[in-house]
């Protein structure tokens, strides 16, 4: 087996680790673990619903910046 | 009796004629009535199915006017503006019992025009809301809160928590980096290990080194940036630390094993870099979430604090804001009431518990011309009390002053360990020098020794003296935890051994809290069921503590009426026609029966119809290991001081039963405090153990807080230490744990000083090579934690 062979494999792997790493620090940024409580609860119940309250949320939050820079004074 | 049916909005069961009947739904009251018809027409009765059955506390209907939140003064205390200009506020939401609470709350917010963001933490029951206050107000907000049948009060989320969310945010993003790295790192360690005895070949070996590099990397300069800030400021104020010996050794160590991956000579040491940075920080953030508890104490303290009061202004009750109220304002107390301010009691009377201030369990009678103090609760009181203090003057405000001053400057005995590895550090870093220009000038040899001055550092590179501490205390954690002793942070077990004094309180820590009855004498033979069917509605611990003494399952339950409390005196009634009465001497002179008091005890008397038919004394009892506990650990060397605020006698009884020599009385909470901190000028370590709100100053003065499991909240967070179990024993435990812990400390700290004696000389010497390094640092970490492991015998569970 060429040497090159496990570069490549040990950087495939260090690279989709590496991935995940972010992926987990982001949501560690997002505060999605401040609540432990409510992060396992979510886990569980959270439906369609809740997705979408928190894609009009964005949207909402969208909107009223839109709403703010345009504004007359 | 007709049948119980459930509330369909709280759940609560109730019979059901008295339910309001509404479309098939049965309610308890309008509140729910109202909530229950407002989340159908918002489209939020998902919530019912979330709660399952689950029981909630029916919503209240009367709240303070909602438009206080919109003032500018309300405004500028707690609403901040965010980078995109929204407002935002920090608030307690009252009434959060599950999940689906939690919910209907965000969902009835995310629903309102205007609301940006809300977050509700279920743990705390703290909310932050973001919105537009163009287009909602903050009190639209709170009404709908109120409306779904929650309440919610703004607290100040003030920097400190801020702060400490923030720092603790930040070590989870570097430790998830460390994690992981190391935990790669480790399976390249095992094909390079493996290969060193097997033979591998020069270029897969360079693959992996090469791999290593690049785990390493962020490892030190992301994960260790705490550690090169640490050496920054360390040099700043021209001291070495620990941080100085882990960031130079990690960084050197990483060049060296740099040089050596792309020269392709020797043995590469980047998981030594890893390791020690993921180690030592891990460390580092369990010191930072202690941090994060002083912060949640005080929060929890202004719990404590009576944020309004009752005022009469012209001859109407407002309630007002204690910061609103001035000096010669009246306030109305009720039963159950918390003082605020201290003031004169101007008309009225009844019972406080002054307990929180004292300790002393009797409740105190107050009538017109007392002075009341704030911090006390009204048992039965409904008075009128005119305010002699402002409230950032009265007795509670300054006790909050005073903790959140002894918070801050809690004494920190500097810890053996560092004190150690600063001289070891400096000492190390000067060897390295040494051997560097001693090698130069011997061979002229730049590369030569630059590496051997790296060897030394590589090789003292603090992995045992970095592992001395921490493993042990580790170990002896958790004994402890085992024991139901539980400490907030690990350096408190070496501060704990060093201690010379043990300060106690008395009420509820030596003693149990509550008194029991120790003796009764019968003057004429009687139906206990007489007298306990009198004493059965009273709340007074003395009379709760006869009913206890009396009881049996065979005594029949006899109606009584007329039943009167007689604040400070006792309790009487009618049985057929003739008085009963139980109380204390002065109750027995009221309705003409003559008695002796004598006893240090208090006393309770029976009498029916007139004429005394028996004596009960009760005292307070030391805690049933409270003698023996207190022996062994004056036999450890430690001297054992009573501090109380009950009166000189009974201090003096019970420190003669627990066989304490030194023991103050009629102290108040901010003279316990001066106590301690007299033994600090004296240079001593103080450990206190108490249990309430009365000992809190104390305890945050002390070197070492231990508090009582069923001590007050406050208690509890001030303390460094918890007994969860809750007896004398595991106080007398955690002295011996922590003692025997910390030699296990000084032991492996002399462990790897020898092996550093014996390996740094010889690395100095150019005799080191990379596998002798490598098994060595492993064999010393090995001793060290072995030897920690000993820690554990004589501790079978």
């Amino acid at each position: 087996m060429d040497s090159w062979v496990i570069g490549m494999m040990l950087g495939v792997s260090v690279f989709m680790g590496s991935i995940a790493v972010v992926g987990l620090m982001w949501a560690i940024k997002k505060g999605q673990f401040d609540d432990q409580e409510k992060f396992l609860n979510s886990a569980l119940f959270d439906d369609v619903d809740e997705l979408n309250d928190a894609a009009r949320l964005e949207a909402k939050k969208k909107e009223a910046m839109r709403k703010k820079e345009y504004k007359p004074e | 009796m007709s049948e119980k049916v459930k509330c369909d909005h709280c759940h609560l069961e109730f019979s059901k004629d008295v339910m309001i009947e509404d479309d098939g739904h049965y309610f308890c009251c309008n509140g729910c009535q109202g909530v229950f018809h407002l989340l159908s027409e918002q489209g939020l009765d998902g919530f019912y199915k979330k709660l399952g059955n689950e029981k909630l506390a029916p919503p209240s209907q009367q709240y303070e006017d909602s438009s206080n939140f919109n003032a500018p003064a309300f405004y500028e205390r707690f609403v901040t503006l965010n980078k995109d200009g929204f407002s935002e506020v920090s608030l307690v939401i009252e009434g959060i019992h599950c999940s689906a609470c939690v919910w209907l709350n965000e969902k009835a917010l995310i629903n309102m025009d205007g609301v940006i963001a809300t977050n509700i933490n279920y743990t705390n029951n703290k909310a932050k809301i973001v919105w537009d206050d163009d287009v909602v107000k903050l009190s639209e907000i709170i009404d709908m809160i109120r409306a779904i049948g929650y309440n919610a009060y703004p607290y100040d989320a003030s920097l400190q928590e801020e702060k400490a969310n923030k720092e603790r945010k930040d070590y989870y993003l570097r430790i998830a980096v460390a994690i992981f790295a190391t935990m790669n790192m480790m399976t390249i360690m095992v094909a390079q290990y493996a290969g060193y005895f097997s033979g591998i070949s020069e270029s897969v070996k360079h693959i992996l080194n090469l791999g290593e590099w690049a785990l390493s990397t962020p490892v030190l300069f992301y994960c260790g940036w705490p550690f090169f800030k640490g050496m920054y400021y360390g040099l700043k104020t021209k001291t070495v630390n620990m941080d100085t010996l882990v960031a130079t050794g990690s960084l050197l160590t990483y060049i060296y094993s740099i040089y050596i991956t792309i020269t392709r000579s020797g043995e590469a040491y980047f998981d030594s870099v890893t390791m020690i940075v993921t180690f030592v920080l891990v460390g580092k953030f369990l010191e930072a979430l202690s941090k994060k508890s002083i912060a949640d104490t005080l929060d929890i303290m202004s719990q404590h604090l009576v944020s309004d009061v009752k005022v009469i202004e012209n001859e109407k009750i407002v309630t007002k804001s204690v910061g609103d109220v001035s000096v010669g304002d009246i306030i109305v107390v009720s039963a159950g009431d918390r003082v605020a301010l201290d003031g004169e009691v101007r008309d009225g009377s009844g019972n406080f518990d002054e307990s929180s201030l004292t300790g002393e369990s009797d409740p105190i009678f107050k009538e017109q011309g007392d002075t009341i103090v704030s911090g006390t609760v009204s048992i039965d009181a409904d008075l009128k009390y005119v305010a002699t203090k402002d409230y950032a003057n009265s007795t509670m405000s300054n006790i909050v002053s005073l903790l959140e001053n002894a918070m801050n400057n809690k004494p920190k005995i500097q810890q053996l360990a560092n004190k150690l590895s600063e001289y070891f550090s400096s000492t190390i870093l000067l060897f390295s020098l040494f051997t560097f220009i001693g090698w130069y000038l011997y061979s002229s040899n730049f590369e030569h020794s630059f590496m051997i001055a790296i060897a030394v550092i590589v090789i003292a590179c603090p992995c045992a003296l970095a592992l001395a501490t921490p493993v042990a205390t580790l170990v002896g954690l958790s004994i402890a935890s085992k024991r139901g002793i539980l400490f907030k942070e690990a350096a408190q077990l070496e501060t704990m051994a060093k201690a010379d004094v043990l300060a106690v309180d008395k009420t509820g820590t030596i003693t149990q809290g509550r008194p029991e009855v120790v003796s009764q004498k019968r003057y004429e033979d009687f139906d206990d069921a007489l007298l306990y069917a009198l004493i059965l509605h009273s709340k007074h611990p003395i009379a709760k503590a006869v009913a206890n003494y009396i009881y049996s399952e065979s005594l029949p339950c006899l109606e009584v009426d007329a039943l009167k409390n007689i604040a400070s005196q006792g309790i009487t009634a009618m049985y057929k026609g003739k008085m009963l009465a139980g109380g204390n001497a002065k109750l027995m002179k009221t309705i003409g029966i003559d008695v002796v008091s004598e006893s240090d005890n208090s006393e309770f008397f029976f009498a029916y119809g007139g004429k005394l038919l028996a004596k009960y004394e009760l005292f307070d009892l030391p805690r049933e290991d409270a003698k023996e506990a207190i022996h062994k650990i004056q036999k450890m060397g430690i001297t054992v001081v009573m501090l109380t605020g009950d009166h000189q006698r009974s201090a003096k009884k019970v420190a003669e039963m627990v066989g304490i020599k030194q023991f103050e009385a009629e102290l108040t909470p901010e003279q316990k405090a001066d106590y301690i901190n007299e033994l600090h000028s004296k240079k001593k370590t103080v450990v206190m153990a108490g249990d309430g709100v009365n000992d809190i100053l104390a305890l945050a003065s002390s070197d070492i807080a231990i508090a009582m499991g069923n001590g007050s909240d406050i208690a509890i967070e001030v303390s460094d230490v918890v007994l969860l179990n809750d007896t004398f024993s595991s106080l007398y435990d955690s002295f011996r744990i922590s003692r025997r812990t910390f030699g296990m400390i000084k032991q492996n700290l002399g462990l790897s000083l020898v092996y550093n004696g014996i390996t740094i000389p010889l690395a100095m010497a150019g005799y080191v090579i990379p596998l002798v390094a490598a098994i060595s640092m492993s064999i010393s970490s090995l001793l060290v934690v072995g030897n920690s492991m000993r820690i554990k015998l004589g501790y079978k569970d």
